[in-house]
């Protein structure tokens, strides 16, 4: 049927010139056996070409964004490392889910990303801060995420809609930031007598293995009032941190769907 | 002046005949792909080897004879080596280009297959430049004074790994619009995107150099000093746009002979 449409076409006849219209209804495959296996070579290639692509876009643009806040255990404070790392972060999940879903109605596009961050960050930090530089794999293990992006794709695959995803997904993304990483934090947060002084693990750890070109050897973040709030600061700042998150992920969304569009320059100059 | 447009039909010459079509494999190309994979993991492997071996023993002092044998010998070489690649191949590239594209549906099937080895070893070479070179500066810088633009960690991001990803994205490129029949006579706005990546970092790496010798002598790798490279990771992502455009083909491509028929995604 669509061979014959090929064949009969005016175009073709009177010219011999196929229009891109006409060329583009011929399809390539003749065997179901054949389809079954090109599918299955998209895949095979696609995904993990993917993985790759994504996870090392994340570790850069998460470095050169968060960097610090998220190379160190003594910087994963209470005031800046929960509010900076998910409104950093949320940018590859809302880009790679619309890829995700638009095109494929997939819902792992967050899951998909952070994946591929968490697993590009552990390389990094095994092969460059612990084995290179020199540091304590403890004193530089990434935080974890998989468990904020699968709550994104769990409310879009049931809503459907970008709106909720952002609203509620996004929302519980930079709230529970803090939450889900604190099982790793906690043993870094016990207080040890030091020269006299109490510190945390993790301020030791920092002030027993120099950083040369970082500010301070043994940082004060929670200045200002912070102090005065009491408990109250990391709740306050992980409400806080869902808030721009939603934003920042309704943004890059919208981005996200941009880059999709089919688009072609005709003449250059 | 650049228009942008979209939908846009042009027209291609196509002879070829159903019964030649029937019998062409449709082939990935898994040992080239394979091949040029090991061959990025050797010289990751050796880059690495040579970082972790030379940094800290003759890479802290520039001014010493051994920094210019060990380090600068280096940065002279790769240099040399990727820009003759680049010179030597893009032309190639271009002037072995077919005049008349005239391939069936499963030639053109077989050369997606080709760009989507092309993706899966720009992902590996993306890997070790954005995640493991990129790190391994800013661990670098943690633990050392710099005194000079010119760092081990420098020299093997910035001189070797980007630049080696800036021309393999270019010769994809034009790889890509003078074999594929879509993008003949028109140029895939994504893939412009992507392929300006690498060198859309060019002032923020001049303002950076200039920046830690003049006011910023520290290596805060969030520090404003350092957000200007983060075009490169967004042009990236139109890596979306481009797969779209690949995909929305080669779902027609892999359709069956004789069925579905109906309005071309590629031009919806």
């Amino acid at each position: 049927m669509g061979s014959s449409f090929v064949k009969d076409s005016p175009a073709d006849k009177e010219t011999g010139i196929y229009s891109r219209e006409i060329r583009h209804a011929r399809p390539a495959l003749i065997t179901l056996d054949e389809q079954i296996k090109a599918y299955r070579t998209i895949d095979y290639t696609t995904l993990p070409a993917l993985f790759l692509l994504f996870g090392g876009i994340s570790v850069f643009l998460f470095a050169l964004t968060v960097g610090d806040w998220d190379f160190w255990m003594d910087w994963r404070d209470r005031r800046w490392w929960p509010l900076v790392t998910p409104f950093s972060l949320i940018l590859l999940p809302a880009v790679l889910g619309v890829f995700m879903w638009n095109m494929f109605r997939l819902p792992i596009g967050a899951t998909f990303a952070v994946a591929s961050f968490l697993v590009a960050s552990w390389v990094s930090r095994i092969m460059n801060f612990h084995n290179f530089a020199g540091f304590p794999l403890n004193f530089v293990a990434p935080s974890t995420w998989i468990g904020l992006g699968i709550l994104i794709d769990i409310v879009l695959l049931i809503s459907k809609s970008w709106f909720a995803a952002g609203f509620i997904g996004a929302f519980l993304f930079g709230l529970l930031t803090y939450t889900i990483n604190w099982p790793i934090f906690a043993p870094y947060r016990i207080p040890v007598e030091y020269n006299d002084t109490m510190v945390s693990v993790a301020d030791l750890m920092g002030y027993m293995y120099i950083r040369t070109a970082i500010p301070e050897y043994v940082r004060i973040i929670e200045q200002s009032t912070l102090r005065t709030f009491g408990e109250a600061v990391t709740p306050l700042t992980a409400i806080f941190a869902g808030f721009i998150t939603i934003l920042h992920y309704y943004l890059w969304v919208w981005v996200g769907s941009k880059l999709m569009t089919n688009i072609w320059i005709r003449k250059v100059i | 002046m650049a228009s942008v447009i979209q939908n846009q039909s042009i027209e291609i010459a196509q002879p070829h005949s159903d019964a030649a079509e029937a019998v062409e494999a449709v082939k990935f190309p898994w040992l080239t792909l394979t091949s040029l994979s090991l061959g990025l993991l050797l010289l990751a492997g050796f880059y690495r080897w040579y970082q972790n071996t030379y940094s800290f023993t003759v890479g802290l002092d520039y001014f010493e004879p051994e920094f210019q044998t060990y380090w600068m010998s280096l940065f002279w070489i790769q240099l040399i080596v990727i820009f003759s690649l680049g010179a030597f191949i893009v032309p190639y590239l271009w002037f072995t280009r077919e005049k008349v594209l005239d391939i069936s549906p499963r030639q053109e099937l077989s050369r997606y297959y080709i760009i989507l080895s092309i993706l899966s070893v720009g992902g590996l070479a993306l890997y070790f430049a954005l995640n493991l070179f990129t790190e391994a500066d800013a661990a670098w810088h943690q633990v050392t004074i710099r005194d000079t633009d010119f760092t081990p960690t420098h020299i093997v991001l910035f001189y070797a790994f980007i630049p080696l990803m800036a021309i393999g994205l270019i010769f994809s490129f034009v790889w890509i619009h003078t074999r594929m029949p879509d993008y003949v006579g028109r140029v895939s706005l994504p893939l412009a995107i992507l392929v300006a990546g690498p060198l859309l970092i060019g002032p923020n790496l001049g303002y950076n150099e200039w920046g830690h010798t003049f006011f910023y002598a520290e290596e805060l790798f969030g520090a404003p000093i350092h957000w200007g490279f983060v075009t490169l990771g967004w042009a990236f992502l139109a890596l979306s746009g481009f797969l779209y455009q690949c995909f929305a083909r080669m779902a027609r491509l892999t359709d069956l002979v004789g069925e579905n028929y109906l309005e071309d995604p590629i031009d919806r």
